[in-house]
């Protein structure tokens, strides 16, 4: 015989079995989540991207440099603001440490602030010493539109009292059910593409004037920009898990197979034994 | 009518893409009024009814907070919150308001930013109502 019995692997088979069970069921449901986030971003991507491209119109007919929230020098930022989306739960892949890790490594050397969205980024960034903004957000799925629009309120009055001199935000991109990518993008100072020539060559006329429309549609920016970076970051939460579950219930099929084909030969010499020893015996 | 490209999006999507003739919203400082032709222009929206005209017929809808932006003859409207008139909960609406009231009743015990709040709650559900009745008795 194989030195193991066939009880031990009968109980292996069957621990095995509701692991299976367990991942198999978790992948369904982030199957489903991943459904409904699929769907707002849908829903949100378009917005995002109006929104942003308004915003780079804006700033690259700009003449007018005093304007608040646009960059004027390109002096490396010395105090940083970084709102890092990630997860509340684990069991996700890659999701999590990957956005973790990207930012902590772009942090290094400069003084950062962190506000924190889900209890992995809350926990990531306390565990390393890094002063967090506050944790209101610890729960990324409670988060709402509202929320967001607060948040770069707070950012924005934050930054123009010259608390930081960037702030930057740190989430995953959905790019397909089967890949996520960690991404880093500067909010402010807001700096227009370079590459790209002026969306026209008139003045823009700002009602009632500049600065005052500036104070009001920066944060709206913002809030939308979080928002937007807040659907991929769920979207893609999900599929990671998703996928991250696929491979764990391949997995343990694979075992179980093997464990199988184990037991069956365990139990076949038995057998064989059994029938030699009776033989022998006659 | 000389028509224009409008765009109007939500974070719920997109609302309305298509041309228009004539657009009428309630910026930070008033009414504005946009039709073909309109120079570069932005401006922060406020909250209060959008009137939009495409293809002759007028439409109605509470529009709140967002941006506003002519540039080169394309009009791109982005605000947090649009709802046409037709789909709007007055019912909803109602109870916010009521809710809003009712906070707004005891000031004392509010901190200041809950009191902001409430206050533009019960500006948003006045504003949704106003609109969705304005449509109702035309």
């Amino acid at each position: 015989m194989a030195g193991v019995s066939t009880k031990e692997i009968k109980s292996r088979i069957r621990s095995m079995e509701s692991t299976k069970q367990i991942t198999k069921a978790m992948e369904m449901v982030a199957a489903s989540k991943l459904r409904h986030a699929q769907a707002q971003i849908t829903s949100s991507r378009p917005y995002f991207h109006m929104i942003y491209g308004v915003i780079q119109d804006i700033a690259s007919i700009n003449k007018e440099l005093t304007l608040p929230y646009l960059s004027t020098e390109k002096q490396p930022a010395h105090r940083v603001a970084y709102i890092v989306i990630a997860g509340d739960r684990g069991l996700a892949g890659g999701y999590n440490s990957n956005v973790l890790k990207m930012c902590y490594g772009e942090m290094n050397g400069r003084e950062c602030t962190v506000l924190p969205i889900g209890k992995k980024a809350v926990e990531f960034f306390r565990a390393r010493g890094i002063p967090l903004m506050n944790e209101k957000y610890a729960e990324a799925e409670d988060v709402s539109v509202g929320d967001c629009f607060s948040m770069a309120r707070s950012l924005c009055k934050a930054f123009r009292k010259g608390e930081f001199d960037e702030i930057r935000i740190g989430y995953s991109t959905f790019v397909s059910v089967l890949s996520q990518t960690a991404t880093t993008m500067r909010l402010l100072p807001i700096e227009p593409e370079a590459s790209e020539e002026p969306a026209s060559e008139q003045e823009i006329l700002y009602e009632p004037n500049s600065v005052e429309v500036f104070e009001n549609i920066i944060p709206e920016y913002i809030g939308g920009v979080i928002y937007g970076a807040l659907c991929e970051s769920r979207a893609s939460e999900q599929a990671a898990r998703r996928s991250a579950m696929d491979t764990a219930t391949q997995n343990a099929e694979e075992m179980i197979a093997d464990l199988n084909l184990k037991f069956n030969q365990a139990r076949q010499a038995a057998i064989t034994q059994e029938i030699t020893e009776i033989v022998a015996g006659t | 009518m000389k028509s224009f490209h409008l765009s109007i999006v939500t974070p719920d999507g997109t609302q309305f893409d298509g041309e228009a003739e004539e657009l009428v919203v309630r910026t930070i400082s008033g009414d504005m009024g946009i039709m073909a032709g309109h120079i570069n222009c932005v401006t922060a929206l406020g909250m209060g009814k959008a009137l939009i005209v495409s293809d002759g017929k007028k439409r109605e809808a509470a529009c709140i907070g967002g941006i506003l932006s002519v540039i080169d003859g394309k009009v791109s409207l982005v605000p947090t919150t649009f709802e046409w008139a037709d789909a709007i909960d007055v019912k909803r609406a109602e109870a916010a308001e009521e809710k809003a009231r009712k906070m707004l009743d005891d000031k004392a015990h509010m901190t200041s930013v809950e009191q902001r709040l409430a206050e533009a709650r019960l500006k948003r559900a006045l504003v949704r109502k106003s609109v969705a009745s304005s449509t109702n008795t035309h």
